[in-house]
């Protein structure tokens, strides 16, 4: 998959072809401009211009575009501004990640466009559209460019704290376009999970990656209907949450899989497993079997809590096999990716508070020598204070923004 | 003078309280405490340095061989939060090797059984997967000596049910706890602490290490009203604040009207925990550690130092006031004076009940003087507090 263009979604309020004139010398090249008769002098001259243009019902071929969520920390509405919470009292994050993802794995020929513009009495701040693009140009897609109608009126009036807003955007779309190669990286995960995200498996598989992500585990997404021979190698689990029994073929995959050491998290679905029972403990909720140099770990009970699968992943795991371990980092999330020769990574960091932490620390696992850091505000990498340890580095990041990449050579 | 009946009594009351708790500070009982400098935490250094302060107090053996030892060690806050860039265990977590120390020297004691506890932040994890976040690794503990084993007693854990420990003087706040089994399941108890100053208790010290004690499923935020709740959510701030009571399966506080303050309610809870829960071996570890407050939450000048002390004792009010006295602090303070400009002395407290005596005077040290090993954190807290405030940064 290629991500060929930086899309824009038009304001429908600026109906005079001269506000143009603000892509200039920016990444966006593809506009989703509205069916009015109002708009029509904007769209020739986009066209005119070399710009392409579509509108949001019928997008482009090769393109599909997801229904997201406005990432960052999730705010109550009204009111003063309270973050809301998570089931730990970790305030809750929307990430767009887990679906990009998903709409690739199982679409691996399209481009994944998200649309998810600002509601109307949204208060942004001027990192909020930063993030909002990082979040999704990070996990390999694009985010529409929306602005919030207070934003759009600012920059039609030219006021300088939007327009000063529009050179963030603007920039954040571009270090993104700068980098073409980066979404032809693999995910570099610990954890694969295996359903067909569809019918009565949907909302739990689905679920379950948007909460595998925020508990810190690296997945790589396998839809059960298309499972490569190799497709397992290099994971330390798989996850099968889904509620009918696999197929001959992927249970023997997978045995084989635990055999040579793996771990496969299920449900009771997956039938009576071959192995030896390890005695479990009080409050376990998974029946535990050795098999070969692996295990085998079924819940006793029908998929029912995303959420405590997730969590239970991460222990079931250890986190001795973390990928990245964050410190100073508050609401942050993670995604490691490895070039397809294996000789180079990035680890995109997203921080989803209003700003990003100080005296961060990341520490990555893998053997690499050396690692650069950039961010939007600052594209041209630059070497970070690191400390290499036993098959990981560990990165001291000063203050920095709500997004960072790592590149690990 | 004149006054009412009710004046009288409160006066009257008061000078006799006063009176009993001075004979009760010099019945209070005094033990010897080891102080040792030690510079790292290499094992080849530390080792030496811990077995020769056991040995002072008198040997190991005696007090753990064909024994079953609970450890408590000091792992507070959540381990994705350090100080600036630093090892949380050169702030404010109890080192690794430190544990490993200990728990390698009770082994070769001959203690039958070594559980290391602690009730992490927020969580019914086990305490290996807690502390490989911290980038530690448990084998250096668990292979430290034969038979050691890990318990998160932040829950109900591998026990059938929670031990209630009773209070043996009544309670200054709570008449009981319901406690994790590891800590009545054990002969031999012992606190390894952090030498730190904190920003409710004025210190923690080897006692107030012990607030840990209580599960968070009966005493914390997310504890159930009725029962315990299964997983532990949150902290203590029922206990802090006293905004709600306990589990009710669990004893209530003595007296709710008490204040709701958390500079008088935490003193007094650890005197309480440590009361119904004696430490038989006291061990604060001050090699490498940070002023300002106990961990990278606090809201003050934190610094990264290494006094390059370690103090151990049999008491842990008399080990405690040696500390203090390393810290450069007066451990006969009260409140008002620092350390506890604004809380109770815990010290003080516990000396009250009976648990040990404060006074320098009234305690033996053993090993290196007081003054060749004081680190002043008194004076870092003054020329700190002094100084304006300084913009605090986001972390995350």
């Amino acid at each position: 998959m290629v991500v060929q263009w930086t899309p824009m979604r038009w304001p429908n309020a600026w109906t005079d072809p001269a506000a143009l004139s603000l892509l200039q010398g920016t990444a966006i090249d593809y506009l989703l401009i509205g069916k009015g008769a109002d708009l029509q002098a904007v769209r020739e001259r986009a066209l005119a211009s070399g710009l392409r243009v579509a509108d949001l019902d019928s997008p482009p071929s090769g393109i599909s575009i997801l229904k997201g969520e406005w990432p960052g920390v999730k705010m109550r509405r009204g009111g003063a501004a309270e973050i809301n919470a998570g089931p730990t009292g970790v305030p809750w994050v929307d990430s767009n990640g887990w679906n990009i993802r998903l709409s690739q794995a199982l679409n691996p020929e399209t481009s994944v466009w998200v649309d998810a513009p600002p509601a109307d009495d949204a208060r942004l701040s001027a990192g909020s559209y930063p993030i909002a693009i990082a979040d999704s140009a990070a996990h390999g897609g694009r985010w529409i460019l929306s602005l919030d109608p207070a934003l759009a009126k600012g920059l039609a009036g030219q006021r300088p704290e939007a327009v000063e807003t529009w050179k963030r955007i603007a920039g954040a779309a571009g270090f993104f376009a700068s980098h073409k190669d980066w979404p032809a990286f693999k995910p570099h995960a610990l954890v694969g999970v295996i359903s067909d995200f569809s019918g009565k498996n949907e909302f739990f598989s689905r679920e379950l990656l948007n909460l595998l992500a925020r508990a810190g585990q690296h997945y790589v997404i396998l839809p059960k209907q298309h499972i490569g021979s190799g497709a397992l190698f290099g994971l330390r689990a798989v996850i099968y949450p889904d509620s009918d029994a696999p197929a001959d073929a992927l249970r023997k995959q997978v045995h084989d899989f635990v055999q040579a050491g793996g771990l496969l998290i299920g449900a009771p679905q997956w039938g009576g497993p071959p192995g030896t029972p390890v005695q479990s403990t009080e409050g376990d909720r998974y029946s535990v079997r050795n098999l070969g140099k692996g295990r085998i770990a079924l819940s006793y009970t029908d998929p029912d809590d995303p959420y405590l699968w997730a969590q239970d992943s991460v222990l079931l795991v250890s986190h001795r096999y973390d990928l990245v371990r964050f410190w100073n980092c508050g609401s942050a999330s993670s995604y490691y990716a490895v070039s397809p020769d294996g000789k180079r990574a990035v680890v995109h960091l997203l921080f989803y508070a209003n700003r990003g932490p100080d005296s961060a620390s990341v520490r990555i696992a893998g053997r690499y020598r050396e690692v650069k850091a950039s961010t939007i505000d600052r594209p041209q990498m630059s070497r970070v204070d690191c400390e290499l340890q036993k098959d990981a580095m560990e990165v001291h990041l000063p203050q920095v923004p709500q997004y960072v990449a790592l590149e690990l050579t | 003078m004149h006054c009412n009946r009710r004046q009288w009594l409160i006066h009257t009351g008061a000078a006799f309280t006063g009176a009993i708790l001075a004979r009760r500070a010099l019945a209070a009982p005094t033990a010897p405490v080891s102080v040792a400098r030690c510079k790292t935490y290499e094992p080849a250094q530390l080792l030496p340095v811990m077995d020769k302060m056991f040995d002072q107090l008198g040997g190991l053996a005696r007090l753990v061989r064909n024994k079953t030892v609970a450890i408590k060690i000091n792992l507070t806050g959540a381990p994705t939060y350090r100080v600036g860039y630093l090892p949380l265990e050169d702030t404010h977590y109890t080192h690794p090797n430190v544990i490993a120390a200990a728990v390698h020297l009770m082994g070769k004691a001959g203690a039958r059984r070594i559980r290391v506890l602690e009730s992490p932040w927020s969580t019914a994890a086990p305490v290996e997967e807690y502390i490989l976040q911290a980038n530690w690794e448990p084998r250096d503990i668990l292979n430290a000596a034969s038979n050691v084993e890990f318990e998160n007693t932040n829950w109900l854990g591998k026990g059938k049910k929670y031990s209630r420990m009773v209070v043996p003087h009544g309670g200054l706040m709570f008449p009981a706890f319901d406690l994790n089994h590891s800590y009545e399941d054990c002969d031999v108890f012992v606190s390894i602490a952090k030498m730190k100053e904190h920003a409710t208790a004025g210190i923690t010290l080897s006692m107030k290490n012990c607030f840990g004690l209580t599960p968070c499923t009966i005493y914390g935020t997310g504890a159930g009203v009725d029962e315990p709740s299964l997983i532990p959510k949150g902290g203590r701030s029922l206990v802090h604040a006293g905004d709600r009571q306990p589990s009710k399966s669990a004893p209530p506080e003595k007296d709710p009207s008490t204040p709701r303050e958390d500079t008088w309610r935490v003193p007094r809870t650890v005197v309480d925990l440590v009361s119904a829960r004696p430490i038989h071996l006291a061990i604060v570890e001050g090699i490498k550690t940070m002023t300002g407050g106990e961990g990278p939450w606090i809201n003050e000048e934190l610094t990264g130092v290494a006094p390059g002390v370690i103090v151990a004792g049999t008491n842990p009010v008399t080990t405690d006031a040696v500390s203090m006295a390393l810290m450069g602090f007066d451990p006969m303070a009260d409140r008002g004076t620092p350390p506890f400009e604004r809380c109770d002395s815990t010290l003080r407290l516990a000396e009250d009940v009976g648990l040990g005596t404060r006074d320098l005077q009234r305690i033996e040290v053993i090993g290196t003087p007081i003054a060749e090993a004081r680190f002043d954190f008194a004076a870092i807290r003054q020329k700190r507090r002094s100084a304006p405030p300084r913009p605090m940064g986001i972390r995350g």
